[in-house]
């Protein structure tokens, strides 16, 4: 097969060894041009601060060369930014998966309630006086049990999109009404770290936070490379899919699992850090100009964001710090818009 | 290449209502077999059940002997292609895209394409006469363009039986009579087993070699349409008086309704209820 073939237009087949996968042009371009700018943010982000860096310094650094940038470049912004690339990437496969099975543009871990299950989780193990160690863990506990309700309340018509996101907010609501009741009620200053953290925030953080989020990551890759794969068929209806020989439930709660799972380990380890997994993959998705939001392209997107928001937020305002969260807030809501926008203006 | 339906015994209910009570049914293979009867009379969920889109309580769907539950799901989907009613067109996709998606049961993740889903693809496009709209997005299309895309996926899945639910029921009747003929010529050219729900009565009699009349969840009759299809079929199925004369064009039995007090008065004298087509 070609590709001018009638069949696969625009498309070429990739062939290594068993491997047969048919790729459109556009999303390989789109996937190189986005880790190209990945790459310049994470330099960049080595580079600026104070003392400032210049980028020729940080590449050399980097390449251990050995110079007297190594401290600041190495120890000090590097952990930093490899974490807010593996949690902007972690959110932007969350991000994709979720939206796929819910079958709605808008849906993402804070819509589905696994961010206030993590966030109740972590205020309570902040205002409790429990170890700091014990935050992350109670965080990702948290989440997933929330997803767990999410999950058996939605269970009735096969996790069908509609009852899914409504079972989500359901159990959002609950749970953020029962973090204010804990954080009312707490110590103010211990209130105040819930705070930050349900903003979300990557200061302080670095190589164990970035570890936390690669192990699982790497051992959810063979899983992913499948989801890639079952993607496709989220946007067909259960009767067609079931025509074609799919199982869409047990589809549909696997992939549902997997990002739930990707959710809630970035969460723990970053916090609430909104919108990077609601604008990343409807972000890619126009980029690569597909029916669904493309897995690779989505958690590039989301690694350069998160990179770009952690950068600004140490940068815009110095000396005082912006935690990453409100960054992405602030260009993903306006971006999101925008898009809505133009998207409406160019149908009519 | 052929492939034989059959029920034993089938139940089927959505929650507290039944709805096919113990059927038993034995379609016929390379045949277009059409089912027919009034609204909820259990048409649809016997087709869906076949393709196994619904569940039964009790019983089998056979094919070629086999309970198709006891079979792997992409197995009946190599052999057994379903169109559903109203299929949801994914935003934006292109048609030779969503014909490509009925090679599924022959892929896998390591392997999404070969040559032969390249082969099969264009084939299906060909016969469903859609190749020239292979790139457009399918949400463009017509109602009957797209019908016979969805049409092209499933002949795709390159199957012995193809079920379709009312393939026709949202087309203007050019387009309805585009689709009709290309499910005959699936059986005429290519011997495949084709079963359709479809409401026209007439449509049914004009492309069914076999007829299949239901009524309350109950098989009223079955066979060639010009065997079965008389009034006294029509009275008791939809409750109906008609009169059924030969058609003009094919022979076939044609359901023509009697005069009721709504109607307008007759330009001519009536012909004899209770009429058929075996009297003409």
């Amino acid at each position: 097969m070609t590709a001018s073939s009638p069949a696969l237009p625009g498309r070429s087949l990739l062939r290594v060894g068993p491997l047969a996968v048919p790729l459109r042009r556009r999303p390989v371009v789109v996937a190189v041009v986005l880790f190209v700018l990945l790459a310049g943010a994470v330099v960049l982000s080595l580079s600026l601060g104070t003392p400032y860096v210049a980028p020729v310094d940080v590449l050399r650094a980097l390449s251990g060369a050995g110079t007297p940038y190594d401290l600041v470049v190495l120890d000090l912004r590097l952990p930093r930014a490899v974490l807010a690339a593996l949690a902007g990437a972690a959110f932007g496969v969350a991000g994709t998966l979720i939206q796929s099975v819910a079958r709605n543009p808008l849906a993402s871990p804070d819509v589905i309630g696994v961010t206030q299950g993590a966030g109740l989780a972590a205020t309570v193990a902040l205002t409790s006086g429990a170890a700091a160690v014990l935050v992350a863990p109670a965080a990702l506990l948290g989440g997933l049990v929330a997803a767990v309700l999410v999950f058996a309340l939605g269970a009735r018509h096969g996790l069908a999109a509609q009852r899914f996101v409504l079972a989500g907010v359901a159990v959002a609501f609950a749970l953020r009404a029962l973090t204010e009741v804990v954080m009312l009620s707490a110590d103010p200053i211990d209130g105040l770290r819930a705070q930050l953290w349900l903003i979300g925030t990557l200061a302080g953080k670095g190589w164990t936070e970035a570890a936390w989020i690669a192990g699982p990551l790497a051992a959810l890759l063979p899983v992913l490379l499948w989801a890639g794969w079952a993607l496709r068929s989220t946007a067909l209806d259960d009767d067609t899919a079931r025509g074609i020989g799919l199982r869409p439930v047990a589809r549909r709660v696997g992939l549902a699992a997997t990002g739930v799972l990707a959710a809630a380990t970035v969460t723990a380890q970053v916090g609430a850090v909104d919108f990077v997994a609601l604008v990343a993959p409807q972000v890619a998705r126009r980029l690569v100009r597909a029916e669904r939001p493309p897995l690779l392209c989505a958690a590039l997107l989301g690694a350069l964001l998160l990179v770009l928001a952690d950068l600004a937020g140490r940068r815009l305002f110095a000396p005082t710090q912006l935690p990453a969260g409100v960054l992405t807030a602030a260009i993903g809501g306006p971006y999101l818009i925008f898009l809505l926008l133009r998207t409406r203006g160019r149908r009519s | 290449m052929t492939a034989m339906l059959s029920t034993r015994d089938l139940v089927v209910g959505y929650e507290a209502r039944t709805v096919l009570d113990g059927l038993d049914l034995d379609l016929p293979a390379d045949a277009f077999t059409v089912i027919v009867g009034p609204n909820a009379c259990g048409k649809s969920t016997l087709l869906r059940t076949m393709a196994r889109l619904l569940t039964p309580r009790r019983g089998a769907v056979l094919l070629d002997g086999t309970a198709i539950r006891d079979l792997p799901t992409r197995e009946v989907a190599r052999r057994l292609g379903v169109l559903p009613q109203s299929p949801l067109v994914p935003e934006g996709i292109t048609v030779a895209d969503l014909v490509g998606r009925g090679r599924q049961p022959y892929q896998r993740w390591w392997r999404q394409w070969s040559a032969e889903d390249g082969r099969a693809v264009e084939a299906a496009m060909a016969m469903a006469d859609v190749a020239e709209l292979a790139d457009r997005p399918v949400d463009t299309l017509s109602g009957g363009q797209r019908q016979r895309v969805w049409i092209a996926m499933t002949l795709a899945q390159d199957t012995e039986a193809l079920l379709l639910d009312e393939p026709t029921t949202f087309l203007d009747l050019a387009h309805q009579v585009e689709v009709l003929d290309l499910l005959h010529r699936l059986r005429a050219e290519r011997g495949r087993t084709v079963v359709a729900v479809l409401h026209d009565l007439n449509q049914a009699a004009r492309y069914a070699d076999h007829l299949v009349a239901m009524r309350a969840g109950a098989v009223v009759a079955a066979g060639p349409p010009r065997e079965i299809l008389t009034a006294e079929l029509v009275r008791d199925v939809f409750g109906l008086d008609c009169v059924v004369v030969p058609c003009p064009v094919t022979g076939a039995p044609l359901v023509v309704p009697a005069l009721t007090h709504t109607s307008a008065a007759p330009a001519a004298t009536p012909a004899p209820a209770g009429a058929s087509a075996g009297d003409a």
